[in-house]
């Protein structure tokens, strides 16, 4: 066992650290609205033509075919940058672009994968549905083939970034006579459509990245269906398991970040001298380091066996709870200037701890979380 | 960059857990629980032939020249298994007569000669420059050791259980374990290390972490094992989310105490500028992870985990004392927040 990065592994970080100095963005990021597409698609460009597009993904799809420890660097210094780890594109890199790569046709892989890369197109999810939450694979949005074309007929809900998006995973159920893990089709979706009706919805931060979609009679080409008709379960649990597996990196690392910068607010305002903050803020370190030594095994694992299995869960569940204490934590840390939900340092806690209730919802709540724990990796019964 | 074991690690692992478990299984920790000693002579002699005290130890001064993160392999095996005995102390203490340049007095430990460990009571010191231990201290496992090592933040120290007054016996929260209580009058060590020259106590915080690890993992299969095969209401009880979730976090608990055991062994073995980072983090979440996992198991188990008969209480019993090991979590985190950020 090492922790040892190899002289390629130091120059890389090097190289990425240079980089991302000089030309991370400067400016806020908007915090609604089309200026969040342009912003976000303008720094995965600027990133993509200085090559850091795809570090991982294979070459024959515009990646750069490095090793994931590379990737990791990437997410790494990313996450020193202060940058959000999950914007606009996240569904389009870390969900959409790893189950092509893993599941679709050269066709749909050469038309979709290089415009994910280049950053000029978002892809948003839809999965979920009122009636369709942590039980998935009861959704009923609909599909039924015509001719060369499937037409969709449904609703969709707590699909973020909809609003912005180009292109959508979609999950429909094209059978009902078979049981209900067996009917469903994973397709793409193309946003502009007619018959799509997107609304936004106001989450309990103040954001509006969320929405739900609902679709009339849309009629989508048979040629965007991945991995093939009533199989779009084992496709959803491929997607899903990408996204346990490597899509949080950034955000796990980014906790380490967020627990010093905290320990610095703690002592420039005098506070590491309080034996309950000092104390609490000591524990946040011990425990965002595990969470990131966690991470460095499972990218192991992954170095061994690509396709990441269950225990994902255990660090996405890890993440969801350490992440909402640090959230409530940093909260206490400023005291009643978190009162003012602003634009100025101590308010940005604020936001942060209001939106940190997501954590434990979005990407499989952690009680389904629990569930696959359980069931996949102690071998429960059902 | 790779956490994951190689094949001669896979070697140390099944070979440390086959000789625990044909050796001193539980069955045979428990029937020393009324003697005086709770070493079982052929088990310990054994494991001192197999190296086990000097693993860590390098080749030049008479050791196997393993790495920390090897030793953390084999203690989380010994607690997995439960076995008792000073294991960890007469380990730490081989490295501190090494490095002192007392080739004799490793050779010995390293032969198997016990050493108890001293945890300094209230008020207790051990001086930086001289080793000198004075006041009250905890012994444990002392029953035929004749050192003890008294590890310090900046300074350990093996005294001589003769210069200490007062020692008498008492029943330990631990059957497993055995405890005495002395005090030192200035007490001028028998060896003694700096931690600059080695740092003794940052590494037995790291392999109390992996026992730790491996009572959290030992606790977690018990738990998970009974609420699969328990039937209540027709159905085992672990499909109630209620079991199924406790059981989950301990899965939880368990894995990220591994995963910081061997981050901070690696760091360590790296010579790393986070090192004692990594291993204050790794002594805290293994004491929470096993204490925890423990306390769930006792519950999961219902009536028959408040029996003396289940190990859950002895695997609770033994977290709680290695919680005091190389610093308890209060000391940890009073000095993991003063450190600079891990690299």
């Amino acid at each position: 066992m090492d922790l040892a990065f190899s002289t390629e592994d130091d120059e890389f970080r090097d190289e990425v650290r240079t980089w991302l100095a000089e030309n991370t963005p400067s400016e806020r990021r908007p915090r609604a609205g089309q200026g969040v597409r342009d912003y976000d698609l303008a720094w995965q460009r600027l990133q993509h033509d200085a090559g850091w597009a795809g570090i991982s993904w294979p070459v024959e799809f515009g990646g750069r075919g490095l090793p994931l420890t590379q990737q990791l660097i990437w997410f790494e210094e990313y996450a020193r940058t202060g940058m959000r780890g999950i914007d606009s594109r996240f569904v389009g890199l870390s969900h959409a672009g790893p189950t092509l790569i893993a599941r679709a046709t050269d066709e749909q892989r050469s038309f979709h994968l290089p415009k994910i890369l280049r950053g000029d197109v978002i892809w948003c999810q839809g999965f979920s549905e009122p009636e369709a939450g942590s039980d998935l694979a009861s959704l009923r949005t609909r599909a039924v083939v015509d001719g060369d074309e499937l037409v969709v007929t449904g609703q969709k809900i707590w699909t973020s970034f909809a609003d912005l998006a180009d292109y959508q995973e979609l999950l429909v159920r094209t059978n009902t006579e078979v049981s209900k893990h067996k009917g469903i089709t994973w397709v793409v979706c193309d946003m502009r459509s007619p018959g799509i009706d997107i609304r936004p919805i106001k989450t309990m931060e103040g954001g509006t990245d969320f929405c739900e979609v609902f679709y009339d009679e849309v009629r989508i080409p048979l040629a965007n269906v991945v991995g093939g008709i009533d199989n779009g379960w084992s496709v959803a649990m491929s997607t899903l398991s990408f996204e346990r597996g490597t899509g949080f990196i950034v955000d796990q690392v980014q906790l380490s970040s967020t627990v010093e910068r905290l320990i610095d607010v703690a002592r420039e305002k005098g506070l590491l001298g309080d034996e309950e903050i000092a104390r609490a803020l000591s524990h946040a370190r011990a425990d965002v380091a595990s969470l990131r030594a966690l991470t460095y095994v499972g990218i192991s694992r992954n170095l061994h066996a690509p396709e990441p299995g269950p225990e994902g869960s255990i660090v996405k569940l890890h993440w969801a709870d350490l992440s909402k204490r640090i959230a409530r934590l940093a909260v206490d840390v400023v005291g009643p200037r978190s009162l003012a939900l602003g634009d100025d340092d101590d308010g940005d806690w604020a936001v942060r701890y209001l939106s940190s209730f997501a954590n434990s919802i979005g990407g499989g709540t952690s009680e389904i979380q629990r569930n696959i724990i359980g069931e996949r990796v102690l071998g429960l019964p059902r | 960059m790779d956490l994951l074991p190689s094949s001669e690690q896979d070697e140390i692992i099944s070979s440390a857990a086959q000789f625990l478990l044909g050796t001193l299984p539980v069955t045979r920790t428990r029937e020393l629980i009324g003697d005086a000693s709770n070493v079982d002579a052929k088990a310990w002699t054994l494991a001192a032939e197999l190296g086990w005290f000097a693993l860590g130890l390098p080749e030049e001064v008479g050791g196997v020249g393993c790495g920390l993160t090897d030793e953390a392999l084999v203690f989380r095996e010994i607690g997995r298994a439960l076995a008792s005995g000073p294991f960890l102390s007469t380990t730490l203490a081989a490295r501190v007569a090494a490095f002192a340049g007392d080739a004799d007095l490793a050779a010995s430990v390293a032969g198997g000669q016990q050493v108890a460990l001293g945890l300094l009571g209230v008020g207790a010191t051990i001086d930086p420059g001289s080793g000198t231990v004075d006041g009250d201290l905890h012994l444990v496992d002392a029953a035929e050791a004749d050192l003890v090592l008294v590890p310090g933040a900046d300074m350990t120290s093996l005294v001589a259980l003769a210069d200490l007054e007062e020692v008498v016996s008492v029943e330990c929260i631990d059957p497993t374990t055995r405890l005495s209580r002395g005090t030192a009058s200035r007490v001028r060590p028998v060896v003694s290390v700096t931690s600059e020259v080695d740092p003794v106590s940052r590494r037995g915080g790291v392999l109390a972490a992996a026992s730790l690890t491996g009572i959290a993992e030992a606790t977690r299969d018990i738990s998970a094992a009974h609420a699969a095969s328990r039937v209540q209401f027709d159905r085992p009880i672990g499909v109630n989310q209620a079991v199924k979730h406790a059981c989950a976090d301990m899965a939880v608990r368990a894995e990220l105490a591994w995963a910081q055991t061997l981050f901070a062994a690696v760091t360590t073995d790296e010579h790393r500028e986070d090192a004692e980072f990594h291993a204050l983090g790794a002594k805290v979440v293994g004491a929470d992870a096993a204490e925890r996992n423990a306390a769930a198991t006792v519950q999961v188990l219902g009536g028959m985990g408040f029996t003396f008969e289940h190990d859950a209480n002895l695997y609770l019993k033994r977290a709680y004392v290695l919680g005091y090991a190389f610093g308890d979590t209060r000391d940890a985190l009073s000095r993991l927040i003063r450190l600079p950020a891990a690299l």
